[in-house]
């Protein structure tokens, strides 16, 4: 799974500790999942997606083969 | 993530204090061959052999008991560290913690494994006392590794 956490952070222009202590997670939790290493449970996703105000679908994508 | 079986992250500091002492009095205790007298107290005996072929139960018996304690205190440090909160507890550290159990019960039984093919007689036996305390070596030696690698590893 992708997503663009990264591109919607940089719009709301929010560093990685900022999102991080928004959603209550860690700063490496926000690093891992920028860089595809983590997978984020839905909840996770779901606090995301809402503090971006956005749909999930526009955060978060299956890759080709998923 | 909630958790209900994880100690508070104040008992991660102790916890390293005792693993660490605990593995230093242990390394002591063995390169002395298991000898030592500095606690020789009475204490309640479950279980002993008190011959070749016999067992007691319930007695009361004189030993010393420094590598009890030593062991008590590795087990316990090694428990605090692995099963006490992170200063930020979220589910990605929740899914490490895990990871890295299931590594270290795999990289343990390998190695025992080996051990029990290839390690005979009373060799073996030194083998038995370190599996005391390799699984949770492991999986503390892993999931710090881990977490450090995260931490070196940020934008």
């Amino acid at each position: 799974m992708k997503n663009k956490i990264k591109v919607h952070r940089a719009i709301h222009d929010m560093t990685q500790a900022d999102l991080a202590k928004k959603i209550g997670v860690s700063r490496q939790t926000i690093n891992a999942m920028e860089k595809n290493k983590y997978v984020p449970s839905t909840v996770l996703a779901l606090k995301i997606a809402q503090l971006f105000k956005t749909p999930l679908e526009e955060l978060f994508f299956l890759e080709g083969n998923e | 993530m909630r958790t209900n079986y994880l100690l508070p992250y104040k008992f991660k500091m102790p916890g390293w204090v005792l693993f660490v002492a605990g593995l230093i009095a242990g390394v002591f205790i063995i390169t002395n061959n298991y000898e030592s007298d500095f606690l020789t107290i009475d204490v309640l005996s479950i279980i002993n052999d008190s011959g070749i072929n016999s067992k007691s139960y319930f007695q009361i018996i004189t030993t010393d008991v420094f590598d009890e304690i030593v062991s008590i205190v590795i087990i316990v440090g090694g428990l605090f560290i692995g099963f006490s909160k992170e200063r930020i507890e979220d589910e990605f550290i929740y899914k490490l913690r895990k990871d890295s159990l299931v590594w270290a019960l795999i990289f343990n039984y390998i190695i025992l494994l080996l051990a029990i093919i290839f390690v005979y007689d009373m060799s073996f036996f030194d083998v038995l006392v370190y599996n005391m305390f390799t699984p949770i070596l492991f999986f503390v030696g892993r999931f710090t590794f881990l977490k450090y690698r995260l931490r070196s590893h940020e934008e």
